[in-house]
C-alpha cells in the first residue's frame, strides 16, 4: 500500500466515524430528552401552541425526514437556529469554541512549554530527591480535579487576596466590538490568569513525565552511548540528542490533547464562567435545544477526528517504522 | 513450588512496587481509603445525612455591642419570662422554670413535666404558669400547686385579670377564666367559636384583656361584659402581645408581622426582616424590641424598626426586660449551620447542619466503587477486544477496530456528561458513562502487545500442540499481558474518580448518594464556600490523595510492563 | 359521573371494612414523588425526602426520582404519568390576579398539557371559576375568589408547600430609591426609572444568572427577554409598584359595557426613531399578534374579538365575553409595536438577532446587546415620563451563575441583583455595609400536586392525611432558613385582597393523620404497613 492510498483511506475512515457519530447522537437525542416545548407550559402555553411551536421547529415531520434534511444540512455546514436561542447555530458554536480553543491552547502551550524541558531535566536527575518531587508535584495536579483547584484558586486569589478577577471574560460592559478588539486587550488576558493557570497546572503532568520516560529509554540507545563515547558534553547529549529523539510520543500527546481541548474543560467552565462550548453543550442538553446540541457535539468530534488523523500522518512522516497498514 | 502462569506474572510486579517507596505509600494511602469505605459506618459520628439540630435553654444579652449568647439555661427550650417587683421567672419545655436568683437562675421544681408556654407574676406576687395538657399552676408559697383543668387544652397564654383572677387561652381558641382563690376554671365562650388558637394575652390599661391568635384574630375581654372580636388591621398569625402600663402595646406575629398601639390607634409598622416574629416588648418611652425566628432581633429607634446584628441562629421566643437588664430567651430547635469544625462536629456542618466529617467518610464508597467497579469494566472490555482483534485479526479486527477508531472521535467529558442527562442520574448510569469510552485506549495498548506476541515461538508452538484458540488467548497470550493490563487498570481507576466527582460537581451524580464531588457541588451550590474553608478542603484533598496513591501505584507497574525504563531508574 | 361513582365506591368500601375486620385488606400500592434534580433546586429537592420520611412513618411505601428539569414538565404537563410531583409556579405580576392560578384546578385544564395535571374535578369550583371570570364588580368577585379557597381546600388536590422569599441586594452608596415590588423584586420596570444615582455614574448596572433568549418580541418565551424587552417597549397601562393599573400610554381606558372598551392614547407620542405614535400602531400590534403563530400572549389576547381604530388616538376592543382580567392584563403585558416596522415583517419569529427591530416607544432606547456578556439602554429623553428618570441608561451584565453575580455586587460591578440570592450568600451580603438587602415576599409557590386519578391519590382521605404529615413549617425553617411561608391556598396570603384567611389549614400532626386515615377505613398490618 502506498502512502497516498493509505492517507486517502484514513481519510475516509475519519469521515464514516463522523457520520457514526452524528447519526448515533441525532437518535439518541430524539429518543433520549424530553419535548424542547416542555419548558413553555410554565409560560402558559396550551397543547396547541404546543405543536405550533414544534411544528416551527421542524419537529412535527416524520423521524427520518428529519434525520436526511439534519445529514444534508450538515454536510453543507449548515446546522440550523437554535430552539433557544432563535439564532443559527453555526454562529453560536464558532463563537463558543473560539473563547474554548484561546483558553485551551494558551494553558496547553504553557503546560507543555513548561512541561517537555522539565521532563528532560528530570530524565538527567533521575532517582534524584528532586525527581521524585517533580513528579510528585506533577501528579499531584494530575489527581487534584480541577474544579477543586479552581474553587481554591479564586478564594486564595480572588476572595482571599481579590487580585484577580474570578468570572467571566473580560470586564462588563465594555465598548469594544468584534472578536480581536475584544480579546486583545489587557483585561481579557487578567481574566484569563487563573483558569489558564489551573487548566496549564492540569495538563503539566503528562508532557512532564511522558518526556521523562522516553529520555530514561532513549539512553539506553546505541547512539547515546556513541555520544558519550566520543566525549560529548552532556548537556549537548541531553538536549541536541537524546531530547530530540524522545520528542515523537509528547507531539503525538499533544496532538491528542489539542484534539480533545474542543470539548474544553467543563468544569473549568462552570467554575471561572467562561462562555465555551463544553458549557454551552451542557445548557443545550439540558434545554433540549437538538440543534445547538448536535452541532456543538459534531465540532468537538470533529476536532478529536481531524486531529487523530494529524497524529497518525505525523507518525507516517516522522517514524518510518510505522508501516502503512 | 509451581504456581500458575497467570499468578506468577502477577506476583512479579507486587516485588518490584515494594521495593519503590512511592508506590508503597500510595498502597498504604489506598488501604487507608478502601478501610475508610469499609467501614464508613462505623467510623462516621453521624448519620451523614441527618439534618443536626439542637435544643437550647438559649439566652442572649443585650450588651453594649448588640446581643450577644450569654451562658444556657439547661438544655430545655425557654418558652416565656416576666417580670416584677424585683423577681424574675423563666419557662420552659418539661415543666422548666427557673427563678432569679441574685445574679443567676435557680431551677424551681413544679409538679408536671408538661411543656410550659406562658408565665405571669400578678399585681400582688402571685404567679400563674400555663402550659400543655391543661396545666395550670399556681404558685403556693416556695411551691406551686397545680389547678385542675376541665380540658386539657394547649394552653398558650395567661394574664391577670385582679389580684385573684386571671385570664389564659389556648390552642383550641379556648378562653378560661381562673379564680385562683377558689382554684376554679370557668370557660368563657369566645365570639369566633372556629377553633383558632389564641396564642397571648395581656392586661389592657382600662382593665380589659386582649388576647390575641391566628389568622389576625383579636379578642378583648371585658371582666364585666364578656368577650368581643377586634380587628388590628392584619389577617397574619399573631404570636405575641405586650401592652404596657401607659397603654402602649405592641403585637408581633408571623412574616415580620408588628402591630403597634400609639394611642388608640394600631398601626402596622414595616418590618426589615419577615421572618416570624415571637415576642415584643414596649415602654411608654418610645422603646420597643422584638425578637424572632432565626436569631432575629429588631429595635424601634423612633422611627423605624432597625434589625440589630445578632451572630445566632437561634430561635428567640421570649423577652425579658428588666430595667436595663434586656435578655432575650429561646430556643426550640435549631439547625447546627455552617459551624466551623468542633469536637461534636470534626470537619464542621454544611448549611443544612449535616456532619460533614461523615459525609467525607462515606464519600469514599461511591469514589472507590465506582473508580474500581468502572475500571474493571473497562479493563475487561478492553483486554477481551485487544485480545480477540490481536489474535483473530481478519474481518473481526476490522470491525473491533472500526469501533475503537468511531470511539476515539467522541471526546469523554462531554460524552459522559450527556449520557448522564440522557438517562437520568443513577450509579450503573454514572459507571456506564466512565466506561463506555475509556476501554478504547485499552484495547488499541492490548491488541498491539498481542500482534507481536501471537508470533512468538510458544504461541506457534501451543498452536501446533492443538491447544484451541481460547486455551492460547487466555492461557499462553493473557499472562504476557497482565502487567500491561494492571497498568492500565490503576491509570483508569484514578480516571473513573476524578469523573465520578466532575460528575457529581456537575449535579449529575447519583442521586441521594454522598460522594466527595457531590460535597463540593453543594457547597458551591449554597454560596457559602467562599466563608467555610471546612467544606471545601476535605474533599478536595481526599480526591487528590487517592487518586495519586493510585497513581503511584500506577507508575511502578509501568515500570513493570516496560522493562527499558528500569534499566537506570 | 365516573368520578363520584369511585368516590361511592371508596366510601361503601370504608364501611365494609370498619363492619367487618374479618375483610381482607390490601396494602395500599406504593408512590413515587417526582421532583427537581438537587443542581436545579435543592430546596424541592430536600423537601421531598423531608415529606416521604413522614409518610413512611404512615406505612406508606414511598420512592422518590429525581428528574432533569424538562423530563419533569414533560412527565407531568405533557404525559401526566406520576403519582405526585412537586414543582413550582412563578409569582408574575400579571398573576396577582387571580385568574391564572385559580385555573389550574380547573377540570377544563386536565387534559395532557394544559394547568391541571393532577385533574382536580370539581363542578361547583369550575361554575364558580366562570362566575368570577365575568364578575366586573371586584367585591363581588372577590368573593367568589374566596368561596373557592374554601371550596377547594379540605379536598386538597394540591398542596402549596411554601412561598419562598425573594431576597435580593442592592448597593446602597451608588444608587437609591431601590423599592422592590411583589413577585419581581428589584428587577421590576419601575426600578429603572424611579432609582436615583448617588455617585457618579448614573447607569443602573444590573447583574444576573440568565440572559434572553431572545430579544424578538414575536419570538421570546422567556421572563428574562421580557422584563428587559418592557423597558423598551411600552404598554397602554402598566401596573403601578403597588399593583394597581395605571394609565400609561393610554389616557383613558374606558368600559362602554362589558365587552366594550374604548382606550385613548397620549398626544405626542413617538417611536425612539422619530416616527409619530398613533391608534393604527396599537390595532395593528393586536391585530399582528393574534394573527401570528406567537403563543406567548394567546391566554391574554384570547378574550379579544376585534380591535377597532376610531380616531387619530382612539382604538375600540370588542371581547368575545366579559374578561374582569383584560384591562389589568392585557392592555399592561401587550407592548406595542411600531407598524411601520413590523408591517413587512411575514415571519416574525425565524428573524436571526441581527435582523430583530429594537424600536419602542418606552422610556429607554435599545443599545446593544452582546450574547452572553451585557445589555445596554439608554434613557429616552423624549419619553413622557423623562422628568421622572435620574439614571442614563440601564445594563444588565449576565454572569454564568448567581456565584458570579454575587461577586460582581460585592465588587461594585454591579447595583442590583436581578434574581434570588443562594441562602449562604444572604449572610455574607448583610454583613457587608454596602449592601441593602430587601426580602420580597413571593405569590408564586411551590405545590405538591396528587394525580387525583391515581390510587392511593384518587382517596380524598389520603390527601388529607398526608397533607398533615407534611412538616411545611420544618422545610420553610430548615431549608429556606425561615425567609419563606407556610403554604395555604393557591392565592397567596401576601395577595392579601384575593387571599382567603380563613381556609382548612393542615398543620403537621402524624396522630391527626393517622385518625383521618383510620376513619376513612385504613388500617396497618403486623409490619406497619398501611392498608385497606
Amino acid at each position: 500500500m502506498t502512502r497516498r492510498t493509505y492517507l486517502i483511506k484514513r481519510v475516509l475512515q475519519a469521515i464514516f466515524s463522523l457520520w457514526i457519530i452524528a447519526t448515533l447522537l441525532f437518535f439518541l437525542f430524539r429518543m433520549g430528552l424530553p419535548d424542547p416545548t416542555a419548558a413553555l407550559i410554565t409560560e402558559g402555553l396550551n397543547p396547541e401552541q404546543r405543536a405550533a411551536v414544534r411544528a416551527q421547529f421542524g419537529l412535527e415531520e416524520p423521524l427520518w425526514r428529519q434525520y436526511t434534511l439534519f445529514l444534508t444540512n450538515a454536510v453543507q455546514g449548515e446546522f440550523g437556529t437554535s430552539f433557544s436561542y432563535r439564532a443559527p447555530v453555526a454562529d453560536i458554536v464558532w463563537d463558543r469554541l473560539a473563547n474554548t480553543m484561546i483558553l485551551m491552547l494558551v494553558a496547553i502551550v504553557i503546560a507543555y512549554g513548561i512541561g517537555v524541558p522539565l521532563g528532560a531535566w528530570l530524565s538527567w536527575r533521575r532517582g534524584s530527591r528532586t525527581d521524585t518531587a517533580g513528579i510528585f508535584v506533577g501528579l499531584m495536579f494530575r489527581s487534584a480535579p480541577m474544579f477543586w483547584t479552581g474553587m481554591i484558586a479564586i478564594l486564595i486569589f480572588g476572595v482571599g487576596l481579590s487580585i484577580l478577577p474570578t468570572s467571566g471574560m473580560r470586564t462588563l460592559p465594555y465598548d469594544a466590538t468584534g472578536f480581536w478588539p475584544k480579546v486583545l486587550t489587557l483585561d481579557f488576558l487578567w481574566h484569563a490568569v487563573l483558569p489558564v493557570m489551573i487548566v496549564a497546572l492540569y495538563y503539566l503532568g503528562s508532557p512532564l513525565l511522558i518526556m521523562r520516560n522516553t529520555m530514561l529509554e532513549v539512553y539506553g540507545e546505541d547512539f547515546i552511548e556513541m555520544a558519550r563515547a566520543k566525549g560529548l558534553p552532556e548537556r549537548d547529549i541531553l538536549y541536541r540528542h537524546a531530547a530530540r529523539n524522545a520528542l515523537l510520543p509528547v507531539v503525538t500527546q499533544l496532538a491528542v490533547t489539542i484534539g480533545l481541548a474542543a470539548g474544553g474543560q467543563v468544569v473549568v467552565e462552570v467554575v471561572f464562567s467562561w462562555p465555551g462550548l463544553g458549557r454551552e453543550i451542557l445548557n443545550a442538553v439540558r434545554t433540549s435545544d437538538f440543534p445547538l446540541a448536535q452541532a456543538s457535539f459534531l465540532v468537538m468530534a470533529a476536532f478529536v477526528i481531524s486531529l487523530n488523523l494529524l497524529v497518525d500522518i505525523l507518525y507516517t512522516t516522522l517514524d518510518p517504522r510505522v508501516s502503512f497498514r | 513450588m509451581t504456581l500458575p502462569p497467570f499468578l506468577r506474572a502477577a506476583a512479579g510486579p507486587l516485588k518490584l512496587m515494594v521495593q519503590d517507596r512511592l508506590a508503597v505509600i500510595g498502597m498504604c494511602v489506598l488501604g487507608f481509603i478502601i478501610a475508610m469505605a469499609l467501614f464508613a459506618p462505623l467510623l462516621s459520628t453521624h448519620d451523614p445525612r441527618q439534618i443536626n439540630e439542637i435544643e437550647d435553654g438559649s439566652v442572649l444579652l443585650r450588651g453594649p455591642d448588640g446581643w450577644a449568647l450569654s451562658d444556657s439555661l439547661g438544655p430545655l427550650a425557654l418558652n416565656d419570662a416576666d417580670t416584677a417587683a424585683g423577681e424574675a421567672l423563666i419557662v420552659g419545655r418539661e415543666g422548666t422554670v427557673w427563678a432569679r436568683d441574685g445574679d443567676g437562675w435557680t431551677r424551681r421544681s413544679v409538679p408536671t413535666d408538661a411543656d410550659l408556654n406562658a408565665v405571669a407574676i400578678g399585681p400582688q406576687g402571685g404567679a400563674l404558669i400555663v402550659g400543655a395538657g391543661g396545666t395550670i399552676l399556681l404558685r403556693d408559697g416556695d411551691g406551686w400547686t397545680a389547678i385542675p383543668a376541665p380540658a386539657p387544652a394547649e394552653l398558650r397564654g395567661v394574664a391577670w385579670i385582679d389580684a385573684a383572677t386571671a385570664l389564659a387561652v389556648g390552642a383550641g381558641e379556648e378562653i378560661w377564666r381562673i379564680d385562683t382563690a377558689a382554684g376554679t376554671v370557668e370557660e368563657v365562650t369566645s365570639p369566633v367559636g372556629r377553633g383558632f388558637s389564641l396564642n397571648s394575652v395581656a392586661r389592657d390599661v382600662d382593665g380589659t384583656l386582649l388576647a390575641v391568635g391566628v389568622r389576625g384574630l383579636a379578642i378583648r375581654y371585658d371582666p364585666d361584659t364578656g368577650t368581643s372580636l377586634e380587628r388590628l388591621g392584619s389577617s397574619r398569625d399573631l404570636n405575641h402581645i405586650h401592652i404596657a402600663p401607659g397603654g402602649a402595646a405592641l403585637v408581633t406575629g408571623e412574616r415580620g408581622t408588628l402591630l403597634r398601639r400609639d394611642g388608640t390607634d394600631w398601626t402596622t409598622d414595616p418590618a426589615p426582616d419577615t421572618r416570624a416574629l415571637r415576642a415584643g416588648w414596649i415602654d411608654d418611652d418610645g422603646r420597643a424590641v422584638a425578637v424572632g425566628r432565626n436569631g432575629i432581633v429588631m429595635e424601634w429607634d423612633g422611627a423605624a424598626w432597625v434589625l440589630v446584628d445578632t451572630e445566632s441562629e437561634r430561635h428567640l421566643r421570649a423577652l425579658l426586660i428588666d430595667g436595663d437588664r434586656w435578655m432575650a430567651l429561646g430556643s426550640d430547635r435549631f439547625v447546627v449551620r455552617l459551624a466551623p469544625p468542633s469536637a461534636e462536629h470534626w470537619f464542621g456542618t454544611d448549611h443544612l447542619g449535616r456532619d460533614l466529617y461523615s459525609q467525607n467518610v462515606h464519600g469514599s464508597q461511591i469514589a472507590l466503587l465506582v473508580g474500581f467497579l468502572g475500571a474493571t469494566l473497562v479493563v475487561l472490555i478492553g483486554t477481551n477486544v485487544g485480545l480477540i482483534a490481536g489474535y483473530y485479526r481478519g474481518r473481526t479486527e476490522t470491525v473491533l477496530m472500526r469501533t475503537v477508531d468511531v470511539m476515539y472521535g467522541i471526546p469523554f467529558e462531554p460524552f459522559a456528561l450527556i449520557l448522564v442527562l440522557l438517562f437520568q442520574p443513577s450509579l450503573l448510569i454514572v459507571i456506564l458513562a466512565v466506561s463506555l469510552l475509556t476501554w478504547r485506549t485499552v484495547a488499541r495498548l492490548i491488541r498491539s502487545q498481542v500482534l507481536s506476541l501471537r508470533e512468538r515461538p510458544f504461541v506457534k508452538a501451543a498452536r501446533v500442540a492443538g491447544a484451541s484458540d481460547l486455551r492460547i488467548m487466555y492461557l499462553h497470550i493473557f499472562p504476557n499481558v497482565m502487567p500491561l493490563v494492571f497498568l492500565e487498570l490503576a491509570i483508569i481507576v484514578g480516571v473513573s474518580i476524578i469523573a465520578e466527582a466532575t460528575l457529581s460537581f456537575l449535579g449529575l451524580g447519583p442521586p441521594q448518594s454522598i460522594s466527595w464531588g457531590g460535597i463540593l457541588h453543594d457547597a458551591r451550590l449554597s454560596g457559602a464556600w467562599r466563608t467555610a474553608w471546612w467544606w471545601n478542603l476535605p474533599p478536595g484533598i481526599l480526591i487528590m490523595t487517592t487518586v495519586l496513591s493510585v497513581f503511584f501505584i500506577s507508575r511502578s507497574l509501568e515500570v513493570v510492563a516496560n522493562p527499558r525504563l528500569r534499566a537506570r531508574g | 359521573m365516573q368520578k363520584q361513582a369511585l368516590r361511592l365506591g371508596v366510601a361503601m368500601a370504608a364501611t365494609l371494612s370498619v363492619a367487618g375486620p374479618a375483610l381482607a385488606q390490601e396494602r395500599v400500592p406504593a408512590v413515587e414523588i417526582y421532583t427537581t434534580t438537587e443542581s436545579y433546586d435543592p430546596i424541592r429537592y430536600e423537601s421531598a425526602f423531608m415529606i416521604a420520611d413522614a409518610w413512611r412513618e404512615l406505612g406508606l411505601d414511598v420512592t422518590i426520582t429525581p428528574l432533569e428539569f424538562r423530563t419533569l414538565l414533560d412527565r407531568f404537563y405533557s404525559e401526566q404519568d406520576f403519582d405526585a410531583v412537586i414543582l413550582g409556579w412563578s409569582g408574575r405580576v400579571d398573576r396577582l390576579d387571580p385568574q391564572f392560578f385559580l385555573g389550574t384546578l380547573d377540570s377544563r385544564q386536565g387534559s395532557p398539557g394544559a394547568n391541571n395535571p393532577g385533574g382536580y374535578d370539581n363542578p361547583a369550583y369550575d361554575a364558580l371559576f366562570d362566575a368570577q371570570s365575568r364578575e366586573f364588580d371586584i367585591e363581588a368577585r372577590r368573593d367568589i375568589v374566596h368561596e373557592m379557597q374554601d371550596l377547594y381546600m379540605p379536598d386538597v388536590p394540591v398542596v402549596v408547600l411554601f412561598h419562598r422569599d425573594e431576597v435580593v441586594a442592592y448597593n446602597n452608596t451608588t444608587f437609591e430609591n431601590m423599592n422592590p415590588m411583589a413577585g419581581e423584586g428589584l428587577y421590576s420596570e419601575w426600578v429603572p426609572m424611579e432609582a436615583r444615582p448617588l455617585g457618579d455614574r448614573a447607569t443602573l448596572r444590573i447583574g444576573g444568572p440568565q440572559e434572553p433568549d431572545n430579544l424578538n418580541p414575536l419570538a421570546s418565551t422567556s421572563v428574562w427577554g421580557w422584563k428587559w424587552m418592557r423597558l423598551y417597549y411600552d404598554r397602554l397601562v402598566r401596573l403601578s409598584p403597588e399593583v394597581e393599573p395605571v394609565p400609561w400610554m393610554a389616557t383613558e381606558v374606558e368600559a362602554v359595557d362589558d365587552v366594550t372598551i374604548d382606550v385613548t392614547l397620549r398626544e405626542g407620542l413617538t417611536w425612539h426613531d422619530g416616527e409619530a405614535l398613533t391608534a393604527e400602531d396599537v390595532a395593528f400590534t393586536f391585530d399582528y399578534y393574534m394573527a401570528s403563530d406567537y403563543s406567548y400572549f394567546n391566554s391574554y389576547l384570547d378574550p379579544i374579538d376585534t380591535v377597532e381604530v376610531t380616531g387619530d388616538l382612539s382604538v375600540r376592543f370588542t371581547l368575545r365575553e366579559p374578561s374582569a382580567p383584560f384591562a389589568t392584563i392585557t392592555l399592561s403585558q401587550i407592548p406595542i409595536l411600531p407598524r411601520h416596522i413590523w408591517e413587512g415583517i411575514e415571519n416574525p419569529e425565524t428573524l436571526t438577532p441581527d435582523q430583530i427591530p429594537t424600536v419602542g416607544s418606552g422610556p429607554f432606547v435599545h443599545d446593544r446587546y452582546d450574547r452572553g456578556e451585557f445589555m445596554a439602554l439608554t434613557t429616552n429623553r423624549d419619553h413622557f415620563h423623562q422628568d421622572e428618570i435620574a439614571v442614563d441608561g440601564v445594563e444588565f451584565l449576565i454572569y454564568a451563575d448567581a456565584e458570579g453575580v454575587f461577586t460582581a455586587l460585592q465588587t461594585g460591578q454591579i447595583d442590583m441583583t436581578a434574581w434570588r440570592m443562594e441562602p449562604g450568600q444572604i449572610p455574607l451580603a448583610e454583613g457587608n455595609g454596602d449592601l441593602n438587602v430587601v426580602s420580597v415576599p413571593d405569590f408564586g409557590y411551590f405545590h405538591f400536586t396528587f394525580n387525583t386519578r391515581r390510587a392511593p391519590f384518587d382517596d380524598v382521605a389520603v390527601r388529607r392525611a398526608l397533607t398533615m404529615a407534611m412538616d411545611r413549617e420544618r422545610m420553610v425553617n430548615v431549608l429556606l432558613d425561615g425567609r419563606g411561608e407556610v403554604g395555604t391556598t393557591v392565592v397567596a396570603p401576601v395577595n392579601a385582597f384575593w387571599h382567603n384567611p380563613f381556609v382548612e389549614r393542615f398543620e403537621f400532626d402524624l396522630e391527626a393523620a393517622r385518625a383521618e386515615l383510620e376513619a376513612a377505613g385504613y388500617s396497618w398490618d403486623s409490619d406497619g404497613r398501611l392498608q385497606r
